[in-house]
């Protein structure tokens, strides 16, 4: 329970300083904080970590009100759809493809580390 | 919209059980067969639950809203990740982050570019711009650019359930198997839908794409950030 109380805390913190005029989303403001506080041991992993794997777990719960909603906003969907389609796949593409290549390209040698690790554990 | 239908269930709790059940059955239902979505199959089970019982949105919403208020702190719960794999993957983070951060401006600029040559007005385009990362950032992005944050939802919605479908396929077929690849792209494409559909399927695969949703939300928002910056020091305001 300490753990949501943290998170909570660290949410509105982020939100009150966008309220004060930090151009970042309040959400935004609040994980920077939050990953800072961890990284400076200012809070510690064991305090916030089962809540916090508990809502990044089933995240997708969380969606599901929203995705309910989309039925009851079909007429401007529709008006507006093939726009925003094309938008959404080639965008979609563009960006799995762009960080995927260079991922493969930047991040080959520590997947090969992993590989040789994973390897070494091996009978 | 909203029909004056009588109805018996009104109390909130009823909705957020009802929520909860559907969301249950379908982890159920995606375990038995792994291609079918849970937040499609849950979403579908759920429009025609409301639909069938006659409940209108609105009322349903006064239960289900509760998890959508939730997303702000699993926002910031994403921290943890963020910390964990930070850490363990300290000699690859700043070659991540350029990853991510050339994904995050790519996806900007062609998904603001196809919506304004497919004839989207100015506010379209706006609501388009931050379709690729977590609901509560893509919101609060979209308002600052004075898009319409309900279309800027629809799109991070559609873009999640897409790639989290398409998207591990679709780098297979280029051959780009290795996890932290597959990882990097679904996490700044596909945000929080894809990184929980990664970590049903592999610990590797879902950490790095955590942090890569977490860096393209921070990315978004700073980009959408000097954006706005640049047309108030234009002096002009928005441009319309």
């Amino acid at each position: 329970m300490l753990g949501f109380v943290i998170i909570v805390a660290f949410e509105m913190l982020g939100v009150g300083l966008h309220r004060l005029g930090v151009p970042l989303p309040g959400s935004v403001l609040g994980l920077i904080l939050f990953t800072l506080a961890l990284l400076l041991g200012l809070i510690r992993l064991e305090w916030v970590e089962r809540s916090s794997l508990l809502l990044v777990r089933h995240m997708t719960l969380l969606f599901i009100p929203l995705m309910a909603g989309l039925a009851t906003m079909t007429a401007e969907l529709r008006k507006n759809g093939v726009a925003l389609l094309a938008s959404l796949v080639a965008s979609l593409l563009a960006v799995l493809l762009t960080t995927g290549s260079l991922a493969h390209f930047l991040l080959r040698d520590e997947e090969i580390a992993e590989i040789n690790r994973e390897a070494d554990l091996l009978p | 919209m909203i029909r004056p239908t009588l109805h018996l269930f009104t109390h909130p709790a009823l909705y957020i059980l009802l929520t909860l059940a559907v969301y249950a059955l379908s982890l159920r239902l995606h375990r038995r067969w792994a291609w079918i979505h849970p937040l499609l199959s849950a979403s579908v089970a759920l429009i025609f639950l409301l639909w069938v019982l006659h409940i209108p949105y609105a009322s349903y919403n006064t239960g289900g809203g509760v998890f959508t208020t939730l997303l702000g702190p699993a926002t910031v719960a994403l921290g943890v990740p963020m910390y964990k794999q930070g850490i363990k993957l300290k000699a690859t983070l700043p070659r991540l982050s350029l990853v991510v951060f050339a994904g995050s401006a790519v996806g900007m600029v062609t998904a603001g570019g196809v919506a304004s040559l497919c004839g989207a007005s100015h506010r379209m385009v706006m609501s388009a711009l931050p379709k690729s990362v977590t609901t509560p950032i893509a919101i609060e992005v979209s308002r600052s650019l004075h898009g319409d944050p309900a279309i800027t939802a629809a799109m991070v919605l559609l873009t999640g359930l897409l790639g989290s479908v398409i998207g591990p396929g679709i780098l297979r077929l280029v051959r780009i198997p290795h996890d932290h690849a597959v990882g990097a792209a679904v996490g700044a494409s596909s945000h929080a839908i894809g990184t929980a559909s990664l970590f049903r399927s592999s610990e590797v695969r879902g950490s790095v794409s955590s942090l890569a949703m977490a860096l393209a939300g921070i990315f978004t928002s700073v980009l959408a950030m000097l954006l706005n910056l640049y047309w108030r020091a234009r002096g002009a305001g928005h441009p319309w």
